[in-house]
């Protein structure tokens, strides 16, 4: 019996040890970051080193969503385990969800300053502000400048491009020019999520009629064979299919190969978002010349798309109201302040980690010219809605749709009639 | 302490040998396995803190859900193919390497074995390089129209990309415990059989297989159930694409609870998965044990 309690009595000094050390680190205040941009994972922690190296007693951690995880997924894991980080970083999506969750943050001072619209999807109906706006993101083609030089035979000029007929031409001289014009990326996120989304779009600068239109969707009132801005959308990828560098096999591309065939000018156009920027740097050939160009719909320029590009704020952070100690509130608050309002918080997270802020006091800007071209659109106010309220699997089954379209599994008609019965299905 | 007769004593020495593991296995498995069922009641969505029941709802919607079906149907293809294909290659490997007269037995079976000891991301995506890349170049240099398309893209074919994947990796494992199984039958028996006259072939029929029973019984388990469990593989290598022709049925219940966000809904789709699964791991195991003979 003596072992068993020479046992017990280790076991006692164990729990003691370890109660000890847990005071003794109290002292200091720790807060994590749950970060679900992958690409700026690096970044991201050397800006949390920085601010724990010149804070006193405030020491930040940056865990990351796994690739393929989705960060609502991570978020509700660490909140069931009562182990919730201070600052999570979440879809739009999925912000109002944590609404019993998150701190409401309508008192901070950056509220004051974040640019129009970009709080529309963290507030919560009783006025709550409950998330802070990560990143501005957009969408579209990205054109590598040079092979479009060549292909035009002088300088192209991104805004001769504003109608489906002037796509078509662009297409061609391309094509002539002995590349191919563009390559289709078949995710279904890129898809679902972002290329068929710019048929919810392009129904109206306004976004309560975009809701509409979507509520018409799931009443079933809506006909999307014969709505204008759909069908247009559509025509415009029956052109893409036809030039698409994949023609053959268009379900086999990859993601990480389109990168490399926009950097090294194998193809003159991709559609996506500035995102890409980092992995497109890795190949590039083009001397940093790249930019947005329109997904046009139909033949008058006038029309909502043909000249705008869908821009807003795709990652949100909210402050946990619930797991965390009063003091790590705080500090996560003020780390986000200092994001905002210090010169070196502004430089490492626009210039280090290539953001678009969300903040009309901010002046600088990321360097990469993905970025540069979005905020060019932005200040031309040539931007439309980036519809991110969609329901949370829109995007994995209207992709699926969307790849059976491309792939040449299915016709246009079909095609519709399946996303009106997801939508109706909801 | 060599009378324990009191049911107290008894306890006491339960507890002390076999407690922790209780402990780690009650709250560790059976805990959230009851609050699981429990929560298959409600229409939670993973993270707000209220939710209403609605009884049996969910299993309602699960039954007439035809995708989860479909899904379900696809795994048992999947399955059926992995089993089969699986347990006869790794029965031939043994079978070959266990004889006297093979050269470098071990370091092929060590080679085999190998492709067992790598984690199931890293394979789906070394066999996605393959597939999309290396076996297109191959059949576009040289001609091939089988192999000039993706297989991956293609969603009449991706569902064998599984199938070999998994195969390569779990024949080896299979083949090991086939080793085992196959060094444990006596010798005498097969040099009686030798003597009176048994062909090759029919030693194997005759006397190796009918004793390599209980080596099937485990292996079959294995792959049946490691066939329905499957989610790695199929991440990495088809993230259940193009357009859900390879949505394997873990890969479904995972994107119905995480992704649609309809947590009570996925919850019950992976309860039935256990009821199906262990129904017919078990069934399997007793009829298979039916074959079982003593040397």
């Amino acid at each position: 019996m003596s072992r068993i309690k020479l046992g017990r009595l280790m076991l006692v000094v164990a729990l003691v040890l370890s109660l000890s050390s847990a005071a003794v680190l109290a002292q200091n205040v720790e807060i994590t970051i749950l970060n679900s941009k992958g690409e700026i994972q690096t970044q991201l922690e050397e800006i949390a080193r920085y601010y724990t190296s010149i804070t006193d007693g405030v020491s930040v951690e940056v865990i990351a969503a796994g690739v393929g995880q989705s960060p609502f997924e991570r978020a509700v894991a660490l909140y069931a385990s009562g182990n919730a980080p201070a600052l999570l970083m979440l879809d739009a999506g999925d912000v109002l969800l944590f609404e019993d969750r998150a701190l409401a943050l309508n008192d901070e001072k950056w509220v004051a300053d974040a640019i129009a619209n970009s709080l529309d999807m963290a507030t919560h109906a009783d006025g709550r502000i409950l998330a802070f706006p990560a990143t501005v993101e957009g969408y579209g083609f990205i054109y590598n400048k040079p092979v479009l030089d060549n292909a035009v035979g002088g300088e192209f000029d991104p805004k001769t491009i504003n109608t489906f007929d002037s796509l078509r031409e662009l297409f061609e001289q391309v094509a002539d020019s002995g590349k191919d014009a563009l390559v289709i990326a078949p995710e279904d996120w890129s898809l679902g999520a972002h290329f068929f989304a710019l048929a919810y779009a392009a129904q109206s600068a306004d976004f309560a009629t975009i809701n509409e239109f979507q509520a018409g969707l799931k009443n079933g009132t809506v006909r999307l064979a014969e709505n204008a801005a759909a069908n247009g959308l559509m025509d415009t990828f029956d052109l893409m299919k036809e030039y698409n560098y994949d023609r053959l096999d268009p379900l086999a591309g990859l993601y990480d190969r389109g990168t490399e065939l926009i950097g090294e000018g194998e193809v003159g156009i991709w559609f996506m978002g500035n995102w890409a920027w980092p992995q497109i740097n890795d190949f590039d050939k083009a001397d940093g010349q790249y930019g947005f160009l329109p997904v046009p719909i139909s033949n008058n320029p006038a029309d909502l798309g043909n000249t705008q590009i869908p821009v807003g704020v795709t990652k949100y952070f909210i402050v946990d109201g619930e797991q965390n100690s009063a003091a790590q509130q705080q500090a996560a608050k003020d780390f986000l302040n200092w994001l905002v309002y210090d010169p070196e918080g502004q430089r490492r997270f626009v210039v280090d980690a290539n953001i678009i802020p969300a903040f009309k006091n901010i002046t600088i800007t990321p360097a990469d010219p993905l970025a540069a071209s979005i905020l060019d659109y932005v200040q031309a106010e040539r931007t439309m809605n980036f519809v991110l309220n969609l329901p949370p699997d829109h995007w994995a089954q209207v992709g699926a749709s969307m790849q059976k379209y491309l792939g040449g599994f299915i016709d246009r008609a079909t095609f519709f009639q399946e996303v009106e019965a997801y939508w109706q299905g909801l | 302490m060599a009378t324990e007769k009191r049911f107290s004593d008894k306890l006491k020495t339960y507890l002390l040998f076999a407690g922790p593991t209780t402990f780690v296995f009650l709250t560790v498995i059976i805990l959230p396995f009851l609050f699981g069922i429990y929560l298959t009641l409600t229409n939670w969505d993973g993270i707000a803190k209220t939710y209403t029941f609605v009884r049996l709802d969910n299993y309602l919607t699960v039954f007439k859900d035809p995708v989860f079906w479909n899904s379900f149907l696809l795994t048992v293809r999947y399955v059926l193919y992995t089993v089969v294909i699986v347990n006869t290659l790794g029965f031939i490997l043994a079978y070959a390497l266990t004889g006297n007269n093979v050269r470098g037995q071990n370091l092929l079976r060590t080679g085999f074995f190998i492709p067992n000891l790598i984690g199931g991301i890293i394979l789906g995506l070394v066999w996605k390089f393959i597939f999309s890349t290396v076996l297109v170049f191959i059949g576009r240099s040289l001609d091939i129209s089988a192999l000039s398309y993706s297989w991956v893209a293609n969603p009449n074919k991706v569902l064998w990309t599984l199938i070999i994947v998994s195969v390569w990796q779990y024949s080896g494992y299979m083949m090991i415990i086939f080793i085992a199984g196959l060094s444990n039958i006596p010798r005498d028996l097969i040099e009686a059989a030798t003597i009176d006259g048994a062909s090759g072939f029919n030693r194997l029929r005759s006397i190796v297989l009918p004793l390599m029973v209980p080596s099937f019984i485990v292996t079959v388990f294995l792959t049946i159930q490691r066939g329905f469990m499957v989610y790695d593989v199929n991440l990495a290598l088809t993230d259940g694409g193009p357009f859900k022709s390879s949505e394997l049925i873990s890969m479904h219940v995972y994107k119905k609870a995480f992704l649609a966000q309809q947590y009570g809904v996925g919850q019950s789709q992976a309860f039935l998965l256990f009821v199906l699964v262990a129904a017919i791991s078990l069934t399997q195991v007793y009829f298979t044990k039916k074959l079982e003979v003593e040397a």
